[in-house]
């Protein structure tokens, strides 16, 4: 009778050891796979919302640069005379205080250059780039908007205001999740003469989908051209867009997103755009830094502009699952220390228990080796049943303990967040909720988890069995008797 | 001589001073039956021991066949050349009456069973549920199933009742020169 036949018949006639070493073999590998699956999700979620959350360079007018060139303008069109040079107007004004200079910028001097947009946007590893106009007031022509009687009207221009956007997708009131579509669609690349209008301009005036607006330059509204731009959706807003003046042209319900060069038109000055800012979404995240130095490799005249990271959400959203994997890591440790330790104690109580029978096979000449793999055998049986009720048990044990770990560290991050509320000035934050992750039991897993506990066996095994078939067989028949 | 005894010598490693086995000569010739007897504490089961290969003589040695024991080693001895029958039967406890058998050697279980008087209804029950008697008979049909040439009984009718015993005995003594 060979070993693989005695520990068979062992453990199917000594069912309560067997169900013993059943029900920690089955915790133990529980454990090792709820470790693995919330460590690979942990990771891949790293991954996934780093992608998702995405990061991106933002391109400005540097402020500073700005003054200086405005100076060396008027510097160029000389003191005390009337002129235009780069933009610039210098003219001259009587009024009754006296002769005043009143010094104007168009469009040219406010904007981003268009070619230099493009150069950044044409580097490998720009996934996709938007570019936003200023906040650029205008008369609305055939519709009323938002009234406010209790507003401060004392800037008021008496109009709306519409923001340009050659993507509306990633305009930043957008990405940051202040504004989603509520009907329609937002404003794209290939859109001419669109918009997008808020829910409540969209209720007071029973505007919809597929409907017109009109849009005239609000200083001569009796005279401006008037311009047509149709609606391709109603968007909604978490908070209120921050106004840049009072009044209600710049009340949150008030802002239009349109098309790219719909505002200049409007505003009366087609061909004279002003971008604000440029967007350029970084396709690989963990590329981020490599195209920044690409970015900035390029022959700009990087005075004239600031180059912003904006890969904060990304950092701090991956910071919060690398401790989910740490912890992950920790119990896949934990739990293989302390498997080893009790299926030691274990092994060792059931060799003792069963010194008996391992004298009578050393009397009949059986090997130390034989009666220990026939020790080894019978862990594998238990094992390969364990393994059976692990695997089916461990997808859904899997994801609650992934579910649970993510559930404290967002816990955590709400409670950091509300501790840093207040800190920071700026925009609406982006979204930061993470309501789960998908901890799935990989076959690599399952390989792993499966090699682990045959090793983990082997050495438990090894080790009780080496105090017990270190005695002589007349030790242990003696003993007994 | 079979087996042979010789100058071996025992004591416990703990009490050197004390000789439980003093230089033994003694060859075993084949087919004949031999009785060991002496007071309780005298060695009996000590020089059983080192017969069967369960333990080294301090000084000395076992040969089988003229070679000693330690030479093939001795759980090669212990499965090839003498096979043991002992007072408490030492059976395992998980198997029945024919797997105890097979466990052995190779020849037929069913043979031997039969040949020491176990009714087939019992190969396939457990022994716990054998009495004192058919257990050791098992243990007996369990050490034929080797083949070794010597078979080692320690008081095998130690914890049988008198007749059970002569039953016992007169198995062995059928055994040793029919078998």
């Amino acid at each position: 009778m060979n070993s693989i036949q005695r520990a068979w018949r062992s453990v199917i006639r000594k069912p309560i050891k067997s169900l013993l070493l059943l029900l920690v073999v089955v915790t133990i590998s529980l454990f090792i796979l709820c470790g693995m699956s919330s460590k690979n999700a942990s990771v891949q979620t790293q991954d996934t919302t780093r992608q998702a959350v995405g990061a991106g360079l933002r391109l400005d007018i540097n402020e500073t640069n700005r003054s200086k060139r405005l100076t060396e303008c008027t510097n160029k069109i000389g003191n005390g005379v009337e002129g235009s040079y780069g933009g610039i107007q210098q003219k001259k004004i009587e009024s009754a205080y006296g002769t005043q200079w009143l010094i104007t910028a168009d469009n040219s001097f406010e904007s981003l250059q268009i070619a230099d947009i493009e150069k950044i946007a044409a580097i490998s590893g720009i996934a996709d780039y938007n570019v936003s106009t200023r906040v650029t007031p205008v008369n609305p022509v055939n519709f009323d908007r938002i009234e406010d009687p209790d507003n401060d009207q004392h800037n008021d221009f008496g109009g709306i205001t519409l923001i340009g956007n050659r993507k509306m997708a990633l305009d930043f009131n957008v990405l940051s999740g202040n504004v989603t579509i509520k009907n329609g669609r937002l404003v794209d690349v290939t859109d001419v003469d669109t918009c997008v209008i808020s829910e409540q301009l969209a209720a007071k005036n029973a505007l919809a989908v597929g409907d017109t607006l009109q849009f005239n330059a609000y200083q001569n509204p009796q005279i401006a051209a008037v311009y047509t731009a149709t609606i391709v959706g109603v968007y909604q807003t978490k908070q209120g867009m921050s106004p840049l003046m009072a009044g209600d042209t710049f009340r949150s319900e008030n802002v239009i997103f349109t098309d790219l060069r719909f505002p200049e038109k409007a505003e009366g000055s087609e061909n004279d755009p002003c971008f604000q800012t440029a967007y350029f979404q970084v396709a690989n995240v963990d590329k981020y830094d490599d195209i920044k130095t690409k970015v900035e490799a390029l022959g700009l005249d990087w005075e004239r502009y600031d180059l912003i990271d904006r890969n904060g959400n990304m950092s701090t959203m991956s910071s919060n699952f690398s401790d989910l994997e740490k912890i992950s890591t920790l119990l896949i440790i934990i739990t293989f220390a302390a498997g080893f330790v009790i299926l030691s104690f274990i092994f060792a109580f059931w060799t003792k228990n069963r010194s008996h029978e391992i004298g009578i096979l050393l009397s009949l000449g059986y090997r130390k080796l034989s009666i220990l793999s026939q020790l080894f055998t019978e862990a594998l049986i238990i094992l390969l049943l364990a393994f059976a009720i692990t695997f089916a048990v461990a997808p859904i044990a899997a994801q609650t303990a992934a579910h649970y770990l993510v559930a404290e560290q967002a816990e955590q991050t709400k409670t950091q967040q509300d501790i840093d509320a207040d800190k920071v000035l700026g925009n609406q934050p982006a979204e930061q909720t993470v309501i789960g992750v998908n901890a799935e039991i990989t076959d690599k897993m399952l390989l792993t988890c499966g090699v682990g506990m045959v090793a983990l066996l082997g050495a438990s095994v090894g080790v009780a069995g080496t105090t017990i078939l270190r005695k002589k067989p007349r030790t242990i028949l003696s003993e007994l008797s | 001589m079979i087996l042979e005894a010789k100058e071996a010598s025992y004591f416990y490693k703990s009490q050197k001073d004390k000789l439980i086995l003093d230089h033994i000569n003694y060859g075993f010739a084949c087919g004949k039956i031999y009785a060991i007897l002496g007071p309780s504490g005298s060695g009996k089961t000590t020089f059983l021991s080192l017969l069967a290969g369960l333990d080294m003589p301090a000084e000395g040695e076992i040969c089988y066949n003229g070679k000693a024991i330690t030479t093939s080693g001795l759980a090669e001895h212990r499965r090839h050349h003498v096979s043991l029958v002992f007072q408490s039967y030492n059976l395992i406890d998980y198997l029945t009456p024919l797997e105890n058998v097979k466990l052995g050697g190779k020849k037929s279980p069913d043979v031997l069973l039969n040949s020491v008087g176990i009714a087939k209804e019992l190969w396939g029950r457990s022994v716990l549920q054998l009495s004192g008697g058919q257990q050791q008979r098992v243990a007996i049909a369990r050490a034929l199933a080797s083949n070794a040439t010597v078979l080692l009984a320690d008081e095998p009718t130690g914890n049988l009742d008198e007749a059970t015993a002569w039953d016992v005995i007169d198995l062995l003594k059928h055994i040793a020169h029919n078998v």
